[in-house]
């Protein structure tokens, strides 16, 4: 009898492996039909052109900044120079000790003022507001310490512009990230609230004061690995779920919010580890449940880079965190989950994000060690064993070939040696890498040392709450 | 000092240098090109050229941010910048930080050699 | 045939799959790569060859009509378009005909598919085409590729061809959005041809609702800011009875100006809708008329939020304003007085004080204002 039930679950496990993998597969093949379209107006639709129109959107760009004295003021420059023709940039200083403030003072020339700011969020304390008149306009506020969720939401209040971009101050915008995303605005005014960005991996590539000059693959396994990850879920996975309506997260470190829709669900959800899913799914359930008609989308060419974990350590503690976000959302969200009345948010991305990503690790876990332990009594056929794990790799590697494929329409990577170095990645990934991020949820699940929540936001290495990544 | 002069042209375009190498050399000027900020700072300082034509737009440093480096650390180049930005804060800022002349993208040809001409020392 | 032999069958399927994808993504990368290094070879070459021919005094070689098939040719005609002005061009158009670039692109637009190829020749045709190339970019206003259609219409703009001005407007209200938009853009290059067009197109098709394209058309003509438009766009603001109308009408009057602008814009400054309220103050304010700096400090005490503080940043920029804006410093009403110090902030004022104050010769005024903004912030609710 035990016999029975672990081979079934050592069975099990494999094949909700391959379901799926199948799954992102399906996703991967929409995508690659709507990445075709974005492919061409790239090349040929020379968009950039449009930069000079008068009737484009204005968008307020939201910083949340805590100790980042070192690099916030490349940072802000560099986002300065974004092709959009009306912009402001609104920097929160979250409670910095760094003396991020002054550097932004002195820097921009800045001045306290008084501005007539509503908190339509409640913040923590706002304890001055700054502004400067050069060739942009930038607004500074300086609060008390409150988090990143805190900081955007008190961004948000002092936005002067119906639209918000949201995102971090170490990130590297490309040229034409904000005319693709409010192009995806501009589509569909009335009804457009969020647009999501394309977030890429800037580790190992060469960048010249804010400037990305070479993307290129990183040297360590780490970061490599995460290249391909990235590339799964926004080439792979984002735009099929965009384009089916259903787009449950928009990321952190590049979101185009409305602003009276952020403001309408409360802003974002502060002291939560993964706030980017929860304020997508919450703006979902607002505009289903209301019954106003909405759409959060994704646009392919809104490439943003960013830097990720290169260590094991770090890495642990970004899994960790989003898996415990991941935990509240599905909380949070349980009525959603198989729930028709929720679309295919609520049956078909929410219910994957569920299945395949919050229980997984558990599933994996039951199921390793069940493979293990039928293993060792003898019970499994060796044989199906194997061929079922064959499956499950070969799989899992064409998913990752599918993602690789899709990236060769942006030609980031020119060098063959990256490619192959990533076809490398795509084969041993599924030999390890895969059961170290399982062993890691279980511990997000159940606690233990070093999974404790810390108040302040970590400053080194892992700045961005990018929302739960597909699968490795 | 010698009779051929020396001309750097920096632009991350490589149309814009190569077509104002091209006008260059056939006007009897040695020239060379280079496609970004931080190379162009160098090369100004190493090079020994008698003018130096400098896009403002480049990957790595701006050229207002090259001539404000160059000033404080003392390098005296006769320098024009290019610009495709419609700002005139830029054109300000690039002449106040010692650019001799400052040409707007697209520019006129037979107008632009004409100033180059016009700054190049004898 | 067993459990095993099914499970090897597909194994071995989904092996050969991978397997054909690695190779086939190993070979796309190498020949893009080649392709591209060839691309841009050829790119440098034939911007050399363009530019000697431009630069050149004495008679230029000729240029192989096997250039004409090459993207990359198209692709330097382009590139140096963007960088020269002048009688260069001259001299560049005469090559784009020398070896028939418009001719083959008008070829390849009317072709059926595939997409990339047919959006290319349109975006080539709106960079180099000439008045020779107008009919066939207005017959492609109607193609069924949005983007083509966008880019038609831009080549049309450029090569200022005015028969296609009535040829846009007749899509305009039944375009989506972002083609729309992009429409709009164009009719703005066009500029004074177009505005009466446009005054005919709005006055034909304003309705109750569901005015997309009218409301467009009003935003252009303020963008092209032909004074004589005032009338008519007042007018427009009389009949309309779309709230988004008479707001976007509002907009373009703030932006035409002229001197019967101002008394609608009064009239819509009082309306009970708030948004024509802010709209109107901004309006006002780019007016500039001192004298309806009485009327609009009225608005400092507006029950609505965005009232107030369009009224404060008008206020700022009209001469005499900012007596008014230090007034409301002192006044009873935080939202007031918060909104008239961002607007003395933002228009340099502040600035200024400080900077008397740092000498030591401040004014009355501008203790008042230092004080306001030095004390601790105070958030509304």
């Amino acid at each position: 009898m035990i016999h029975e039930i672990l081979r079934w679950a050592g069975y099990g496990t494999i094949i909700y492996f391959i379901f799926m993998q199948v799954y992102m597969i399906g996703l991967g093949l929409r995508s690659a039909a709507v990445m075709r379209r974005v492919h061409h107006l790239d090349r040929f639709g020379r968009v950039s052109e449009m930069l000079s129109s008068q009737t484009s959107p204005p968008v307020s760009i939201v910083i949340p900044a805590y100790n980042e004295a070192a690099g916030i003021v490349d940072s802000v420059r560099s986002m300065s120079i974004v092709g959009y023709p009306r912009f402001e940039i609104v920097v929160v200083n979250d409670g910095s000790t760094d003396g991020t403030l002054e550097t932004l003072i002195e820097a921009f020339h800045l001045e306290r003022v008084r501005i007539p700011y509503r908190p339509d969020i409640a913040t923590a304390p706002v304890r001055g507001i700054y502004r400067g008149r050069g060739s942009f306009d930038i607004t500074v506020i300086d609060k008390e310490n409150g988090g990143r969720a805190d900081a955007l939401n008190a961004g948000i209040n002092a936005a002067r512009y119906p639209y918000a971009l949201c995102t971090d101050a170490d990130v590297i915008l490309d040229a034409n990230c904000l005319i693709g995303a409010m192009r995806r605005v501009v589509e569909d005014r009335q009804r457009t609230i969020g647009v999501g960005g394309n977030i890429r991996p800037l580790n190992g590539s060469k960048v010249q004061l804010g400037h990305l000059v070479e993307a290129r693959v990183p040297k360590k396994l780490v970061a490599r690995m995460q290249v391909l990850e990235y590339l799964r879920t926004f080439l792979a996975s984002r735009p099929a779920w965009s384009q089916m309506g259903a787009l449950p997260l928009v990321s952190g470190a590049f979101g185009v919010w409305k602003r009276t829709a952020v403001i309408a669900v409360g802003g974002f959800t502060t002291g939560h580890m993964g706030e980017d899913l929860d304020l997508t799914m919450r703006l979902h359930r607002f505009h289903i449940d209301n019954e106003i008609p909405y759409r959060i989308v994704y646009e392919p060419s809104a490439v943003i880079w960013t830097e990720v974990p290169d260590t094991l350590r770090v890495l642990r503690r970004q899994r960790i965190r989003w898996h415990r976000g991941l935990m509240t959302a599905v909380k949070d969200f349980m009525p959603m989950t198989f729930n028709p009345r929720y679309g295919k948010v609520g049956m078909i991305t929410w219910a994957a994000m569920f299945l395949f990503e919050y229980l997984a690790p558990v599933i994996e876990f039951l199921g390793w060690i069940s493979i293990l332990v039928a293993l060792v009594l003898g019970v499994l056929n060796t044989t199906s064993l194997v061929i079922l794990l064959a499956l499950a790799f070969g799989v899992g590697l064409i998913n990752s070939l599918l993602a690789l494929l899709l990236d060769e329409s942006y030609g980031y990577f020119n060098s063959l040696k990256d490619t192959l170095r990533l076809i490398v990645m795509a084969l041993i990934e599924n030999l390890g890498m895969r059961q170290i991020t399982v062993v890691w949820r279980i511990r997000a699940i159940f606690g233990g040392k070093g999974t404790r929540v810390w108040g302040n936001m970590e400053r080194k290495g892992v700045a961005n709450l990018d929302g739960a990544v597909q699968r490795t | 000092m010698g009779d051929i002069k020396r001309v750097l042209v920096a632009d991350d375009s490589d149309t814009v240098t190569t077509v104002l190498a091209t006008a260059l050399e056939l006007e009897g000027y040695e020239v060379d090109k280079v496609d970004n900020g931080l190379a162009a700072y160098e090369m100004g300082i190493t090079g020994n050229y008698d003018l130096i034509i400098l896009d403002h737009l480049m990957p790595g440093l701006l050229g207002l941010e090259i001539l404000e480096r160059w000033g404080k650390e003392g390098h005296n180049h006769t320098t024009i910048v290019l610009s495709g930005v419609d700002d005139d804060r830029i054109a300000v800022d690039s002449l106040e930080a010692g650019a001799v002349d400052f040409v707007r993208k697209p520019f006129r040809m037979p107008e632009l050699l004409a100033r180059i001409r016009s700054r190049l020392p004898d | 045939m067993n459990e095993t032999t099914v499970g090897l069958v597909i194994l071995g399927v989904v092996m050969l799959v991978a397997f054909a994808m690695l190779i086939g993504l190993v070979m796309l990368k190498a020949i893009n790569r080649r392709r591209a290094l060839r691309r841009r070879e050829r790119h440098s070459r034939y911007v050399a060859l363009i530019s000697r021919r431009i630069a050149a005094k004495d008679t230029p070689e000729p240029i192989d009509s096997s250039t004409v098939v090459d993207d990359s040719f198209l692709d330097a005609v382009i590139d140096i378009r963007n960088v020269i002005t002048g009688r260069q061009i001259d001299t560049l158009a005469g090559i784009i005909d020398g070896v028939g670039l418009a001719r083959r692109q008008e070829q390849r637009l009317r072709s059926r598919f595939p997409l990339g190829r047919r959006l290319r020749a349109a975006v080539s045709l709106a960079e180099i085409g000439d008045e020779s190339t107008a009919p066939v970019l207005i017959t492609h206003l109607a193609d069924r590729e949005p983007e083509i259609r966008i880019q038609c219409a831009r080549g049309l703009g450029r090569i200022q061809y005015e028969p296609a001005i009535e040829a846009i407007l007749d899509r305009f209200g039944l375009e989506q959005p972002w083609v729309r938009a992009r429409f709009a853009d164009t009719l703005v290059r066009f500029g004074g041809k177009a505005t009466w067009p446009l005054v005919a197109f709005v006055r034909a098709n304003l309705r109750h609702d569901h005015n997309e394209g009218v409301i467009e058309a009003i935003r252009v003509l303020g963008v092209i800011g032909d004074r004589e438009v005032g009338p008519s766009l007042a007018g427009i603001l009389r009949v309309a009875t779309d709230p988004e109308v008479r707001i976007a009408a509002i907009e373009s009057l703030g932006i035409v100006g002229g001197p019967l602008a101002i008394r609608p814009l009064k009239y819509t400054f009082r309306s009970t809708d708030w948004r024509l309220r802010a709209k109107s103050a901004t309006s006002l304010g780019h007016i500039g008329d001192p004298s309806i700096n009485a009327v609009l400090a009225r608005g400092l005490q507006d029950s609505n939020w965005w009232v107030r503080r369009n009224t404060a940043s008008a206020l700022a920029a009209l001469p005499g304003g900012d007596e008014l804006l230090l007034h409301a410093i002192g006044s009873d009403d935080p939202f007031a007085r918060d909104a008239a110090a961002e607007a003395l902030a933002d228009c340099g004022v502040l600035a200024a004080a400080r900077e008397r104050d740092d000498a030591g010769q401040a004014t009355d005024n501008d203790r008042l204002l230092l004080d306001y903004v030095g004390a601790g912030l105070q958030v509304l609710s």
